[in-house]
């Protein structure tokens, strides 16, 4: 295993090295960097020129700067670009602000579009199914720059507007309350009165629900309250312990329980530190959340239930962290939105230049900034995890060992769970993995269209200007990703599958 | 539930482990033979009645099973013959309940007087796997490539009783000893590609016996191995069965692997039983052209040495569009008018014997029922 | 490329959706093998069976039709080459803006209480300086179709070679060709397409599109490379060595047939993302140069008009959307038509 590791290493040096003369050598040809110094009048033409040419190396011939860079690159140094600017400082911003934009959007797309690939494989050939696949078809044939400058136009512009007096007109409640009980019932198994009835439960609870919160104006001043907390992490107990475990038994249930209150009481407890958090504090808490949890799970659940017990408790108090945590944002959305003006959803840009507030108030401008094209890039890498998920669950479904599960006796939630599940991500882990790695190249569209200065003005200002140095730093973060990620693909790979691993 | 005793069969060879040695090596004692193992009671256990399958397609509805009825008896071998396609594997899903969900299934199927097919699907879960246990055909892919054996084993056991991880993996231990596997604690950690094909199905088996079942449904058990362990899985099958005390439906399109193994006989075609009795009866006094047919085209060692196989010419008929009358009757040397308009009934022939053939009584006065078939060239 | 599902199928992924059409599908139940062989009684060639699914397949159907009618439009409408169209305006000339150069198209009858079924002077509306939006469009159409079928073609005919070469041959050939191709990959589609595409600006769209082609190839060529290990090992290649056939015979007639329907498949899927990465890099301002137009070119052309005159954004994404997603439905149906498995019977 390590001699495979440090075999695939060495390959990817080499891969990595010989792509990087390639972009150097269409770098440099790219455009005339002394274009706009010939334009320049009489004697400033030539100490322009000249001061161009020494900065950049021009009288040098191409392998030779090839090697300057890489020698200077080897060193920790990227070099300066045509004005003589440090392009390590131009690059460290520009990252920085591209892999604030891509991680959530792709941590999202990757938890949502598995998902939605799970459910929509089980629930092959019905509606739901149809529907999915319609929609990631549609979501695969969008150019981004085009749904992105939609998006800003349709979805903040007017939902801005909209904030300004959030009621919501009966037909709008209509409409999401039929797609809500058309979702529902088509994910409930069993016949046509099951279906029936969750149709019009769900269609209800939802239009009620909307007309509620339509007519409190919660939208002005939103909050979920300790009442609705408490009762989303009870829900999420009894959910994540149905599909870890089943509810055939009470343990793993009243461990993950219990956890839900520890998590309301200590809402309450740490409510002047929850006041204006760091980072810091919110990730420790996190970390504590899962051992408190663990430890419940632990000792509640003896040595028979254990094994359930700890992962139902876990997930009921991560879950239950990020309703209080939602909760938080909620209140101070009014602040927040009273200080931009009344328009917290953002199209341009990465955060509210000199934007000062509390914890949650800047995370609520982050929100605000990050909400659009977060979405944009969602909509076109969901399709595509969605589409792979369901192939490799159905592949997985038809398998014979999963007929063998069944044979055992095994309830359904245990054969998807334990069997298709785990079989059936094991390939996707592998095109997460290249996904990760081209979508920081890829995120350049996006951040053109929502006027994020980022990885892809590094790019395009170079190209502008013929100056390779900007070009390169944009090369070495995005093709380094790749060729990492790829490595990394392939390395993952060989742990999952044991086949792999053993040979 | 109590569990039976768990005998280490074999002393396990202390190297090599290589699982295909061992394979072969490890079955030096006397083979076992159906005479060894206890004989059947007269307890009825399984009473499949008129079951039907049907599959909607596109190019019509497959009948994949068009009544069957037979009785198991406990401790009882019923071997079940036909070609693919004579609905034997599929009769043996219903009684699993593991077909398709398009399956449009009728008839009943009791173990021990509840009707399988119209229990809740809980409680037809929990009979599967406990009361009623399978070995599939293929042990390369019927095992989860991406667990360890330890753990696919344990797991049949903790879907079914309450009972710490700890001690389920004792008793796949135990089961593993049970159906020969040398070094069992070792080998509960390894993963099913390092085990020899031979070696998986005896997981197969101890993944079957685990929780102790009244029924073990063997599908094509030795099909996909190869011809010196197949004789070792069947031992292994019967033997276990003797532990467990449980009976076996032996479902093949193998006469051969009949023969030694099973009490009485089912032969299946197109969807239907054709011919049922004590193996014997149904090897020496065939009363269905097609059993004939089989028996002549299995090649033998005895006999004259120019012998030629004497094969069935033609294919199974299509199961959307079935002839009319006997099924078997355009393949059939012995078929007259009646056969092509009118469906034999199964019918008794004497001494618990049942034939579906307007003809078995001519079967019955020949010499040599494979006479019929003409000799291949 | 930066989104084109499913041809960038990792290797070792399931390349293949078993069974999608609900149609085949009911056919085929997994547990029901024998039931299945019993209807195996109508013999039918290859071709014939991948056409009938194919047919069957509804996404794909739609996808036909709507494509042909819009490679139609395109081509007829303004003509193409020599060949005269039936419209009678054309993408350059300038002229009068009538009234605010909004769209004439017609669609809703008046019996529904719309203006009638008709074209009108100008169905897409004009642009500010009053060219005709119908004529533009059609032309941005006509450039980014050319442009990714000549990048489906490079692409495919590329990968394939290298694909069935490394695949085929093993040993120091396959070691550089993978490697080759491992750099292809690491570097970003947009950069290195830009960059190409800044230095041949001025040298048309065909040289543009095959360039393009030049480094779309990558996944092809894994995906073949991938198919072809795995048919080398089969009995029937093991027979035509054993009896002394050439390799290249052996590539061309015994393996490379067999990997058609991957290819074909692999070929569709990325001429689909082609579409969106010229719109991408022209939108960017690193693809298809002026005087040229593409439908790409004319969304970042028009972008500042979304609020005053929007029609010039939603002509072109809507024809961007519906090539790429016509072109992707005939991709889905052709993978279900020729996919094997879906007439595999397990035994």
């Amino acid at each position: 295993m390590l001699a495979f590791i440090v075999r695939r290493l060495f390959v990817s040096i080499w891969v990595f090295l010989a792509a990087s003369v390639v972009i150097f050598f269409l770098a440099v040809n790219v455009r005339d960097p002394l274009s706009e110094a010939r334009q320049l009048p009489g004697p400033a033409q030539e100490s322009a020129m000249a001061e161009i040419t020494e900065r950049m190396h021009l009288d040098e011939p191409t392998i030779v700067r090839y090697f300057l860079w890489l020698a200077d690159v080897l060193t920790g140094d990227l070099g300066v670009n045509r004005q003589g600017q440090d392009v390590n400082a131009m690059l460290e911003g520009a990252f920085t602000a591209t892999l604030q934009l891509v991680t959530g959007a792709t941590v999202l797309a990757i938890v949502v579009g598995i998902t939605i690939g799970v459910v929509s494989a089980l629930r092959q050939y019905t509606a739901l199914d149809q529907t999915v696949t319609f929609v990631a078809f549609i979501c695969f044939s969008l150019p981004v720059f085009w749904i992105g400058t939609l998006l800003k136009q349709f979805l903040a512009l007017d939902f801005n507007d909209w904030l300004a007096d959030p009621t919501i007109s009966p037909v709008f409640i209509g409409g999401i309350a039929l797609l809500t009980g058309m979702a529902c019932a088509s994910i409930i198994l069993g016949d046509r009165r099951t279906r029936l009835i969750s149709f019009a439960a769900s269609a209800a609870a939802m239009a009620t629900l909307l007309a509620v919160l339509s007519a409190t104006e919660w939208f002005t001043d939103p909050g979920l309250g300790p009442f609705v907390v408490a009762l989303s992490a009870a829900a999420g107990a009894i959910g994540f312990t149905t599909l870890v475990r089943g509810l055939e038994w009470q343990r793993p249930l009243q461990a993950a329980l219990m956890t839900a209150g520890v998590g309301v009481v200590a809402m309450f407890a740490l409510d002047p530190v929850l006041d204006d958090p760091d980072v810091l504090t919110i990730g420790g808490l996190a970390v504590l959340t899962a051992a408190v949890s663990a430890g419940i799970g632990w000792y509640w659940g003896g040595d028979l239930y254990r094994q359930a017990a700890i992962p139902s408790a876990v997930l009921t108090g991560l879950f239950t962290g990020a309703v209080i945590f939602t909760d938080r944002m909620l209140m101070n959305f009014d602040n927040y939105s009273a200080s931009v003006g009344g328009r917290p959803i953002s199209t341009v840009g990465a955060e509210t230049p000199n934007y000062e507030g509390t914890f949650w108030e800047s995370g609520l401008d982050s929100f605000g900034h990050l909400a659009l094209p977060t979405l944009a890039l969602v909509l076109l890498s969901l399709a595509s995890y969605t589409r792979y998920t369901r192939a490799s669950m159905l592949e997985v479904m038809n398998q014979d060992y999963v007929r063998t599960a069944r044979a055992k006796g095994l309830s359904e939630r245990a054969v998807v769970t334990r069997h298709v599940l785990r079989n059936g991500l094991i390939p996707i882990t592998t095109l997460v993995a290249y996904d990760i790695g081209a979508i920081l190249g890829g995120a350049v569209v996006t951040e053109q269209v929502f006027g994020w200065s980022a990885m892809g003005s590094l790019l395009f200002t170079g190209i502008e200007q013929g100056d390779p140095m900007p070009i390169m730093a944009f090369f070495l973060v995005t093709g380094g990703a790749v060729v990492v990620f790829n490595m990394l693909a392939d390395i993952a790979y060989a742990f999952v599958d044991p086949r792999i691993r053993l040979s | 539930m109590s569990l039976p005793p768990a005998t280490p069969s074999v002393p396990s060879p202390s190297s090599p482990l290589d699982a295909a040695v061992t394979d072969a090596a490890d079955e030096v004692h006397t083979a076992r033979t159906l005479a060894d193992s206890s004989p059947p009671t007269d307890e009825e256990i399984l009473t499949v009645e008129n079951l039907t399958v049907e599959f909607p397609t596109d190019d019509g509805l497959v009948k994949a099973v068009r009544g069957v009825d037979y009785t198991l008896h406990a401790r009882e071998v019923l071997g079940i013959v036909g070609e693919s396609g004579s609905g034997k594997s599929v009769s043996s899903m219903a009684v699993m309940g593991l077909l398709p969900k398009n399956a449009r299934v009728r008839g009943s199927i009791r173990y021990r007087g509840q009707d399988l097919l119209t229990l809740r699907p809980r409680e037809q879960r929990s009979l599967r796997g406990r009361k009623i246990a399978m070995v599939f055909q293929d042990p390369m892919t019927s095992l989860n490539p991406v667990r360890s054996v330890g753990d696919q084993l344990a797991e049949a056991v903790l879907a079914h009783q309450l009972v710490p991880r700890k001690k389920a993996l004792e008793r796949a231990r135990e089961m593993l000893e049970l159906v020969g596997i040398p070094q069992a604690g070792k080998r509960l950690r390894a993963y099913p590609h390092e085990f020899s094909g031979g070696m998986r199905q005896r997981v197969m088996i101890a993944m079957a016996i685990i929780n102790d079942p009244d029924i073990i449904i063997a599908d094509e058990p030795t099909t996909a191995l190869d011809v010196t362990v197949q004789a070792q899985i069947l031992e292994k099958l019967l033997e276990v069965k003797d532990t467990v005390n449980a009976a076996i439906l032996l479902i093949t399109h193998d006469l051969g692997v009949i023969a030694g193994m099973a009490h009485r006989t089912l032969v299946m075609y197109a969807g239907k039983p054709v011919e049922i009795g004590a193996t014997d009866q149904v090897f020496y006094e065939p009363r269905m052209p097609y059993t004939a047919g089989l028996l002549g085209s299995i090649p033998s060692l005895e006999g004259e040495r120019d012998a030629r196989l004497r094969p069935i010419v033609g294919t199974p008929p299509s199961l959307i569009h079935l002839p009319p009358g006997c099924p078997f009757s355009p393949r059939c040397p012995l078929a007259s008018d009646i056969c092509r308009e009118d469906e034999p009934a199964v019918t008794d022939t004497g001494d618990g014997h049942h034939a579906a053939c307007h003809h078995s009584d001519k079967l019955a006065e020949a010499a040599d029922a494979t006479a019929f078939f003409k000799e291949g060239r | 490329m930066t989104q084109n599902p499913p041809a960038s199928a990792p290797e070792k992924g399931p390349a293949k959706d078993p069974a999608k059409d609900p149609a085949t599908a009911g056919a085929r139940p997994p547990g029901a093998a024998d039931a299945a062989q019993g209807m195996a009684v109508v013999a039918r060639s290859q071709g014939q069976l991948v056409r009938r699914r194919f047919l069957r397949h509804r996404g794909a159907l739609a996808g036909m039709l709507l494509l042909f009618f819009v490679v139609a439009l395109a081509v007829t409408s303004i003509g193409a080459g020599p060949l005269p169209g039936w419209w009678d305006k054309d993408p350059t000339t300038t002229g009068n803006v009538v009234g605010n150069g909004d769209p004439t198209l017609s669609v809703l009858p008046d019996l529904l209480g719309g203006g009638g079924v008709h074209l009108g002077e100008h169905p897409f509306g004009q642009d500010n300086i009053g060219r005709d939006y119908f004529a533009l469009t059609m032309r941005g159409t006509q450039v980014s179709l050319l442009i990714a079928i000549i990048v489906g073609l490079v692409a495919t005919l590329v990968g394939t070679v290298i694909g069935a070469a490394a695949g085929y041959f093993r040993g120091w050939i396959e070691a550089v060709l993978m490697r080759v191709t491992d750099v292809v990959i690491a570097i970003p589609t947009l950069l290195i397409a830009g960059l190409i595409g800044v230095i041949i600006a001025d040298k048309g769209v065909v040289l543009f599109a095959l360039f393009l082609g030049l480094v779309a190839w990558t996944q092809i060529a894994r995906l073949v490379r991938g198919e072809v290990l795995s048919l080398r090992e089969k009995e029937f290649v093991e027979a035509a060595r054993s009896v002394g056939t050439s390799s290249r015979r052996i590539i061309f007639k015994h393996i490379l047939p067999n990997t058609v329907g991957i290819i074909i498949v692999a070929a569709t899927l990325t001429i689909a993302s082609a579409v969106l990465l010229e719109s991408a890099l022209s939108f960017v301002g690193l693809g298809v140069q002026p005087p040229d137009t593409s439908l790409g070119r004319l969304i970042t052309e028009y972008r500042s008009a979304l609020t005053v005159r929007p029609w010039l954004f939603y002509w072109p994404g809507l024809f961007i959307v519906a090539i790429a997603l016509s072109v992707n439905f005939i991709g889905d149906g052709l993978r279900d038509a020729f996919d094997p498995r879906q007439t595999r019977v397990r035994d």
